[in-house]
């Protein structure tokens, strides 16, 4: 079963709480931060929109950072991006990798949204939607939030004509399910965000299998065919010397060799 | 084993154990059986029990109801308590940063007694009996030459009560003051006294449940974080309700308004004047209300005949048409459709007249009492302590007065002198004002100020010309700072006594008056941290120590707290099992009254006041008028400030966790402007009054969400203190750029919005 | 130079040629391990923290440096290995030709070789390339990552990575003729056996001879 995020953009306030329950919850050190609100405007004085991109992990299905991954620290599970910041190696290809921008390089370390692991764990919800005061989030089983968001979109039609759900298709499908009032872009969120490139499946999955194998198998097969080869190259010097022993008293031992 | 089932345990209590009501319907995440065991615990799964308290908290004003939960002696974790009616089991972002303000390393940690100069900040650590014997002496010095009135008490936060009120009543000084009052309610609630004959109370009376239409003049839902607005805000927006949103810059609220009328600062009243005019002339007004609950019409009919949404267009920069349709839009959803009593409402100076003509307009659209409207909140019942009678009457104003001690009456103090502030000369009433309190420091009229007690208000960084406050604090005999952290006026204490976090200790009830009267409870969570203490001990070992034994005739604040609750049938424990809040019934509509026959407006009439005699007694308006406000002179810019979501005024900017998702404040101003003026994004700027008087750098942020005429910055930045490692000197102070104020002559109010500044490199 | 210490030896390498080697091979297997840490999740233990990284930057300087290092120390032996490495003449066919029984330890039928024989100049030549390559994507995957596409840094990556496959399989061949020719103490102590010479490297030998013969020695 999926679990995802809905976060409805057309509630949220802007107020930051559930940024700091995030820090509060996960006690997170103070420079590290899961969820950003970030001012999108646009237009000119007075004719204006504007608006939050509450920037956190979407929770890709086709996960471009899982993807990059190179120790597998970051991982899908239950339909959510987990972090294991113990196996990281702080490479940074998450954050490149990245179509919304997300994995941040902490103390060496990539940081980003869990989905609060433990706590929903033990059955709870993550931090962030259990104190959201404007109830923008819910947390859930991902095709009940999905058709929760879709039944907002239908009501919210007269307020916002271009509202929509982001996040049904985005990257394989997203764990966080947007409510978005206008286009994507109003507030820079790629509407189609790249799929993960291939070339990094290609290496991923065959260059660094395949060359990790390739030397090991390499390696297995020098020290068998070593041991032989010396045996073999002792055996020519111990003959050579006895050759040449026998050579001081009956000629070279090149031409011997030549010959034979 | 036992480890083990110990900590599954601990792991749902803590996910599940309060906030029940969010996770109900949310509830459908995957158990422990699908999550991965490399996933590693946050470390405070490892051990011990967690204890849950019950508290309200005090990172602002606003007290929602909090539960905290505690694992060894460390707060772990804290969440808005679910049966609370202002935080409904939620919490805004500087609730949830409780626990970092509490382990603020910048703390103050121990009772100092100064050993340099003032303002040098060399203090020497001492013991509490030295510091609290040492303040005693010097407060009962002061009493004896110069009399009670001679002590000045400023207070602010939840704690402020044992100060500024009870303390400040039983020693018998008039001159106890909130930054809450004159720079910040005096205006609305004096007007709301005079047209309804009751303040607004802490807690707005907005019947959100209902409500059709919401408009918003100068407040800033969303960057004012008050949690319970912000949910009622939210889900009325997303019921339907319209929203109206009068504001010079494109605020979050704005951003979700349905109509955003760009003011031109300081014209507000001709356009609440101009909105007058439309329900009048239109007869959109509710008649049949007006009729059984006003009286003065006639007068405010015939008031309003030449201020047309014509005549308010040419001063408010709006036009007429959207004048008339957001009126017309308001009164078609009366009666639930309400003006909002703002919070910060001392702009002008002119302050008290403007909040009566957004009353004027609510009264015509027939919203108190109604529901989907305003109702009328009630104090919960709660006895006081019994004490001997007060030297003097409260007069403080604020929030946290306990109910039936504050009075018109202007008090006098034991030997016969009356406030200090210039009420009823300079202005007409109200509360006592902080900021006049500040020139007889210096001046001695009409009679000298010796001492001042500083409990919690950022004195430097809130109250306007600090300049002239540093001046005061010279002059002072003695001053005494209780505070947590070494805000910067601090350094100019003689005396300074640390407190313990509203986290670690008991406090007095908070008593909300409310649709739903109630209370709610604080208690203690872990010790206080250092050699800290709560007020409450410090006020009555105080009072020991100066001759005021009588009234602090409790050995414990347990003993205090029981004798409180028992009047309401409870106690400290059956309070905490009950979830830390006890509700009780409220009157809150109309039809409550009319049942009895009685009236829920106190006015001499009985009824809304439209046209109020005691101004025109006092040769003041008694039905507004605009009137214009200075313009700013070329090249300078109005300045305008207001809230950030994540800090409370200029209280929480050192806190780590706030600071880090918030560390400066920035100058918004109009892109074209700063083009103009040949300044980017980002680019640091310092900025200068008309005085001469200098702040910054700050980072300019270009913007359309702002008029051409202001600038505007988050308040509380700009502190100078190097005890407050992220405070100290970062982005700009609004404050002391308040080298002058404009009094409102109806409440004391302070106008601080009158300031122009403009835009110098360098420091 | 040859001491009585080095009877019946040759002098193959001159001490500053064995502190490049020192250096190229030092920096390598730091590189090797760091950055393998990257890619084999066991090893990730390594690199958790970011601290390998540094490393991994710190001897990347190492190997970047040298060539420098080998011009500025012995800018002939330099020269000659450059120069010889791309050289190939008909007894080198040959010898690739037999190279499986070099392979196998035998050299008896192999032809004459110079100071290089074939597979060491391929080997050279192979390392100068695929350094080359490695360096390149290093540089830019130190100092321009955040500046590439995802299938760009992928690209990058990726032939960063196989060229390090080169280089390892590679090290893996050098390490295999190293034991099964016992040349160890050739990059210890710089000197190798007259008679061990003669076999692997005759032409090398002969031209040494002629070379102390004509009173020409280098």
């Amino acid at each position: 079963m999926a679990s995802a995020f809905l976060l409805d953009m057309t509630r949220c306030i802007g107020c930051e709480a559930c940024v700091l329950a995030c820090k509060a919850g996960n006690e997170l050190p103070v420079e590290m931060q899961y969820i950003e609100l970030i001012e999108r405007t646009s237009g000119t004085f007075p004719n204006l929109v504007g608006g939050f991109e509450n920037h956190r992990c979407y929770h890709c299905t086709d996960a471009a950072c899982v993807a990059v991954c190179p120790t597998g620290a970051l991982f899908k599970e239950d339909g959510l991006t987990r972090l294991d910041r113990d196996a990281c190696s702080g490479c940074g290809y998450c954050v490149q990798a990245c179509p919304y921008g997300v994995p941040k390089m902490v103390g060496g370390r990539s940081s980003k949204c869990d989905a609060c692991a433990s706590n929903v764990g033990a059955g709870g919800s993550p931090w962030c939607v259990t104190t959201c005061p404007a109830q923008a989030l819910q947390f859930g089983d991902r095709e009940k939030i999905l058709a929760e968001a879709k039944s907002r979109v239908a009501a919210l039609k007269d307020r916002y004509p271009k509202v929509q759900v982001y996040g049904e298709t985005q990257a394989g499908g997203l764990g966080l399910v947007l409510v978005l009032p206008d286009d994507p872009e109003t507030l820079d969120i790629p509407a189609d965000p790249p799929l993960v490139p291939v070339t990094v499946d290609v290496w991923k999955h065959i260059v660094q299998p395949v060359s990790m194998g390739a030397t090991a198998l390499a390696a297995v097969g020098a020290g068998v065919l070593g041991v032989i080869a010396r045996r073999n190259h002792l055996a020519e010097l111990k003959e050579l010397e006895e050759q040449e022993k026998a050579g001081v008293a009956a000629g070279g031992s090149e031409s011997t060799e030549e010959e034979r | 084993m036992a480890r083990v089932d110990l900590q599954i345990t601990r792991r749902q209590f803590l996910a599940t154990g309060l906030a029940g009501t969010a996770l109900a319907g949310t509830g459908m995440g995957p158990g422990r059986s699908n999550l991965s065991m490399r996933y590693p615990d946050p470390p405070w799964f490892a051990t011990g029990e967690v204890v849950t308290t019950y508290n309200y908290c005090d990172m602002c004003p606003w007290k929602c109801g909090i539960a905290v939960q505690s694992v060894d002696g460390k707060v772990i974790k804290i969440d808005g308590n679910a049966p609370d009616p202002k935080s409904r089991g939620r919490l805004c972002g500087r609730g949830q940063a409780g626990v970092s303000f509490m382990n603020d390393p910048d703390r103050l940690q121990s009772p100092m007694i100064r050993t340099g100069e003032r303002g040098e900040g060399k203090f020497r650590e001492v013991t509490w009996e030295e510091a609290l014997d040492y303040t005693a002496e010097k407060l009962l010095a002061i009493k004896d030459q110069y009399g009670p009135e001679s002590l000045a008490i400023f207070g602010h936060t939840s704690g402020d009560f044992w100060f500024t009120d009870y303390f400040a009543q039983a020693w018998g000084t008039p001159n106890a003051a909130k930054p809450s009052s004159a720079l910040c309610l005096s205006p609305r609630d004096e007007a709301s006294t005079l047209t309804f004959g009751h303040a607004v109370g802490g807690h707005e009376p907005m019947d959100w449940e209902e409500m059709q239409c919401i408009t918003l003049i100068g407040s800033h839902i969303g960057e004012d974080a008050r949690n319970t607005v912000m949910q009622d805000f939210v889900e009325a927006r997303a019921r339907g309700a319209q929203v109206i949103v009068v504001d010079p810059r494109f605020s979050t609220a704005a951003a979700k308004a349905d109509y955003w009328l760009p003011i031109k600062p300081g014209t507000d009243t001709a356009l609440l004047l101009a909105w007058i005019n439309v329900l009048i002339t239109e007869e959109r007004y509710d008649r049949a209300y007006i009729d059984q609950w006003a009286t003065g019409f006639d007068e405010l009919a015939s008031h309003i005949q030449e201020f047309t949404p014509e005549w308010a267009a040419g001063i408010t920069d709006l036009s007429a048409d959207q004048i008339r349709t957001t009126i017309r839009v308001m009164a078609d959803r009366s009666p639930q459709a309400v003006i909002m009593p703002g919070r910060h409402v001392t702009w002008y100076g002119n302050d008290t007249q403007r909040m009566r003509a957004e009353y004027l307009v609510n009264s015509l659209l027939g919203v108190y009492g109604r529901h989907g409207g305003m109702y009328f909140n009630k104090s919960p019942f709660l006895d006081s302590y019994p004490h001997p009678p007060f030297a003097v009457h409260g007069s403080s104003g604020g929030c946290s007065a306990e109910p039936g001690e504050e009075s018109d009456v202007l008090p006098l103090g034991p030997s016969g002198k009356a406030r200090a502030d210039g009420a009823r000369e300079a202005f007409l009433r109200g509360p006592t004002a902080m900021q006049e309190l500040i020139d007889p420091m210096i001046t001695d009229d009409p009679y000298r100020i010796a001492g001042l007690i500083v409990y919690g208000t950022n004195l430097l960084n809130s109250v306007p010309m600090p300049n002239r406050t540093i001046e005061a604090l010279k002059k002072l005999d003695f001053v005494l700072a209780v505070d947590v952290l070494p805000q910067e006026h601090v350094a100019w204490a003689d005396v300074v006594f640390p407190e313990a976090t509203y986290l670690e200790r008991y406090d007095q009830l908070s008593t909300v008056p409310h649709k739903t009267p109630f209370i709610q409870l604080r208690e203690p969570a872990v010790p206080p941290m250092y050699d800290t203490m709560p007020g409450w001990m410090m006020a009555r070992e105080l009072g020991l120590r100066v001759g005021l034994d009588a009234f602090f005739k409790w050995e414990t604040i347990e003993e205090y707290l029981n004798t409180r609750l028992r009047s309401v049938g409870s106690n400290l424990e059956k309070m905490h099992e009950a979830g830390g809040v006890i509700i009780q019934e409220g009157k809150p509509y109309l039809e409550d009254f009319e049942a009895d026959g009685g009236t829920p407006f106190h006015t001499p009439s009985g009824k809304i006041e439209l046209s109020v005699a005691e101004l025109a007694e006092a040769g003041l308006d008694s039905i507004p008028v605009y009137e214009p406000t200075e313009e700013p002179p070329d090249g300078y810019y109005r300045l305008l400030y207001g809230r950030a979501p994540v800090h409370t005024f200029a209280k929480t900017q050192n806190t780590p966790d706030l600071s880090a998702v918030y560390p400066e404040n920035e100058l918004w101003i109009n892109e074209d402007e700063a083009v103009a003026l040949g300044y980017a994004n980002g680019d640091r700027v310092w900025l200068e009054n008309e005085a001469g008087d200098r702040t910054g750098p700050i980072a300019v942020k270009a913007t359309q969400r702002i008029r051409k005429d202001a600038v505007f910055m988050v308040h509380g930045f700009g502190q100078q203190s190097s005890g407050l490692t992220n405070a100290n000197g970062k982005g700009a102070s609004d404050t002391k750029l308040m080298s002058r104020y404009k009094l409102d002559p109806i409440s004391g109010g302070a106008g601080l919005r009158v300031n122009f500044v403009r835009l110098t490199e360098g420091g | 130079m040859s001491g009585h210490d080095h009877e019946g030896e040759i002098l193959r390498y001159r001490t500053r040629q064995r502190i490049v080697h020192a250096v190229m091979a030092s920096s390598f297997l730091i590189l090797l391990i760091t950055g393998l840490a990257l890619v084999w999740g066991p090893l990730a233990f390594i690199a958790a923290g970011g601290w390998s990284r540094y490393l991994h930057r710190i001897a990347a300087v190492g190997f970047i440096s040298v060539p420098f290092l080998y011009i500025l120390l012995d800018r002939a032996g330099a020269r000659e290995v450059l120069v010889e490495s791309f050289q190939y003449d008909h007894d080198d066919v040959v010898w690739f030709k037999k190279m499986y029984r070099y392979a196998l330890g035998r050299t008896s039928d192999m032809p004459p070789q110079g100071r290089l024989n074939a597979g060491q100049k391929l080997h050279h030549s192979a390392v100068i390339i695929f350094s080359a390559v490695i360096v390149a994507t290093g540089i830019v995957l130190w100092g321009f990552k955040s500046s590439l596409s995802p299938t760009m840094l992928a690209w990058t990556a990726m032939i960063h990575d196989l060229s390090m496959l080169a280089l390892t399989l590679l090290l893996v061949g050098h390490v295999f003729f190293t034991y099964v020719y016992k040349a160890w103490s050739s990059m210890a102590t710089g000197y190798v056996p007259e008679d061990e010479m003669k076999l692997e490297h005759g032409k090398w030998v002969e031209e040494l001879e002629h070379q102390v013969a004509t009173g020409s020695e280098s």
